[in-house]
């Protein structure tokens, strides 16, 4: 499945192939509106795919994902605002500086499970919330505070499109690690503690640090996303990162596909793209995801990616009741 | 001493002695034998040793290296494994990948290596994969290699959660009724590897079992409890004539059960 003596070019490989070639070429035929839009569809997927290795594959609830969205966003935009450090410089400390909260946050957690560990991480993100109203000199209060482009090459990364492919190699390179991730032992680990920690420790899987892993990778890659957030958009709303946005990010990689990273891609994708067509009914957007879940755990319960396979098998006509790929580790 | 002891072991759930004072000790390489009627304390005892249920007194040490006062996880990296009553695969995740989590003590790659996507991960991954796939064969199973295993018979999961367990590559493997739910070929396919496991690669095996010929042609040496306490010791001739164990499973019923 995942690891095979030779490789061999699939219908998989053609496919993300394809992708990869209209995710270059595409935006060209298209405007500054749609080059914003596709990147926020990246920052989206970096930050989703964070969520879902946290809890799709190590099945920790976390509704705090959105504070370290923010740590990210603050923490990069004052890296480079305030101590003037290079964008590219301060985009991976903002990352590391919200694994640190993922790793602080990780300890109370390490003896939580389900419900009590939703209370926790939502007293979590309760807190952010405060921290960014009440620290005015770092985070610029209520009001917010600007964010600016980077420079590559001596060029500032002004126009949308150019920014986009700057997104578009980042996500890359956040993909490939996730998919390293999930096809290494430390992916395995998740994936045993969602099943049973019992069975995982007996396999000498190490709870707590496995846990805590988990926690700092979902907090980098939502720090990353963040950072690249905040300067995408120019300035950093501290309302961006309330409950909801932690929300709307469960949803997408339920919606996508938990423990894949094809779905938080495709989840990422759908739900930024959705709200921007039903922007005339932008009141009922909340209400909007609300019955798309709905509608998605009932009829798709295990995510879109698992449409594919299910088409395919219909089409080879197979009667093998065996679902084709199980909802995790699909490996991609 | 013996290169695998559990002395005086007491595990209690409220006033429930489960595990009463309970010692056992094991040569390397040697097959032993746990039986005792339902509810005796044998699974309650392989919990406690593996770590997952704090116990209340006792010491556990193998080959000279105490173990009772480490966590699960060290435990399995000290060369402790076992298997479970209820089989406990990973039940959304194919046959293959369900083997592989079973060599995690013996991963080569770092964190960062797994983060980054290093070659030598990859290396490392394909080792891992090959290592499984081995095992895939000796316990037949290649032929629902890519399946996950929340649709297989109980009999099939009994088997790859033996061969998980195996790929730990334990010093002491503990195994809990394990050819529960299988017809008798597939029971044999374990007695015989049990048999090498223990001949071939040493590894001490202490076997819970419910079907008495079974255990009584694989064991060379027998351990019984009842109510928490071991009522008696010996080879399978000594402990089938052993009134106390007559007494034990008439007192509870049929006298086939182990
Ligand atoms: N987690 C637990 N909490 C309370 N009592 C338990 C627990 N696990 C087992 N017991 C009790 O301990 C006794 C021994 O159970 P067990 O070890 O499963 O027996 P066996 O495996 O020999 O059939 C039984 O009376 C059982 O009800
Ligand atoms: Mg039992």
């Amino acid at each position: 499945m995942s690891e095979q003596a030779s490789w061999k070019f699939t219908p998989t490989h053609f496919a993300l192939g394809v992708l990869l070639i209209l995710a270059i070429a595409a935006p060209l035929a298209f405007g500054s509106y749609h080059h914003y839009l596709a990147s926020l569809c990246l920052i989206n997927i970096i930050i989703a795919i964070g969520l879902n290795l946290l809890t799709g594959n190590a099945g920790q609830i976390s509704i705090c994902h959105s504070s370290f969205m923010a740590i990210g966003a603050y923490g990069t935009t004052y890296l480079v605002s305030k101590v003037g450090l290079s964008f590219w410089v301060a985009l991976p400390m903002g990352g590391i500086i919200a694994a640190m909260f993922g790793l602080a946050l990780g300890f109370p957690a390490l003896r939580l499970r389900g419900f009590y560990l939703a209370v926790v991480t939502l007293g979590f993100l309760e807190m952010s919330q405060l921290l960014i109203t009440e620290l005015p000199s770092i985070t610029g209060g209520v009001r917010g505070m600007p964010a600016s482009r980077p420079a590559l090459f001596g060029y500032t990364l002004a126009s949308d499109l150019s920014f986009y492919y700057v997104i578009l190699a980042i996500t890359l390179l956040a993909i490939w690690c996730a998919y390293s991730i999930i096809n290494s032992p430390t992916g395995r680990a998740f994936d045993a503690i969602r099943n049973s920690e019992s069975v995982a420790q007996t396999l000498a899987m190490p709870l707590s640090r496995v846990k805590l892993i988990a926690f700092m990778l979902a907090a980098f890659f939502a720090g990353i996303g963040g950072g690249l957030f905040a300067s995408l958009v120019g300035f950093i709303d501290p309302l961006e990162f309330g409950l909801w946005t932690s929300v709307r990010y469960i949803i997408i990689i339920v919606v996508g596909g938990l423990g894949s990273i094809v779905g938080s891609v495709v989840g990422a994708v759908a739900l930024t793209v959705l709200p921007e067509l039903l922007r005339d009914f932008k009141e009922y957007n909340e209400l909007v995801f609300g019955v798309l879940l709905l509608a998605f755990l009932i009829l798709i319960p295990h995510g879109l990616v698992s449409v594919v396979p299910r088409i395919r098998q219909r089409l080879s006509g197979k009667t093998n009741s065996q679902p084709a790929i199980s909802k995790h580790g699909a490996g991609v | 001493m013996s290169y695998f002891t559990i002395d005086n072991l007491v595990v209690t759930f409220g006033g429930l002695r489960a595990v009463a004072n309970v010692s056992l000790a094991l040569g390397k390489g040697e097959i032993h034998g746990l039986i005792g009627p339902n509810g005796a304390g044998k699974t309650t005892l392989i919990n406690a040793v593996s770590g997952l249920i704090p116990h209340q007194d006792g010491r556990i040490v193998i080959d000279g290296q105490p173990v009772h006062q480490m966590l699960a996880h060290k435990r399995a990296e000290a060369g402790i494994g076992r298997t479970f009553q209820h089989a406990e695969t990973f039940a959304d995740q194919t046959v293959i990948t369900n083997l592989v989590a079973g060599g995690f003590a013996h991963r080569t790659s770092t964190v960062l290596q797994d983060v980054l996507g290093t070659p030598g991960k990859f290396a490392a991954e394909r080792k891992a994969f090959a290592e499984a796939d081995k095992m895939l064969d000796i316990f037949n199973l290649r032929a629902l290699r890519d399946v996950p295993t929340g649709d297989l018979p109980f009999g099939t999961l009994k088997k790859i959660d033996l061969a998980r367990a195996l790929l730990a590559q334990p010093r002491i493997l503990m195994l809990d009724e394990p050819t529960s739910g299988m017809n008798s070929s597939e029971a044999q396919e374990v007695i015989t590897a049990c048999k090498r496991i223990a001949g071939e690669l040493g590894v001490t095996l202490l076997i819970i079992e419910h079907n008495m010929r079974v255990i009584m042609g694989l064991a060379q040496m027998i351990h019984v409890l009842d109510h928490g306490e071991k009522i008696a010791q010996g080879t399978p001739q000594e402990v089938q004539r052993d009134p106390l164990v007559i007494e034990a499973y008439l007192g509870h019923g049929s006298a086939t059960h182990a």
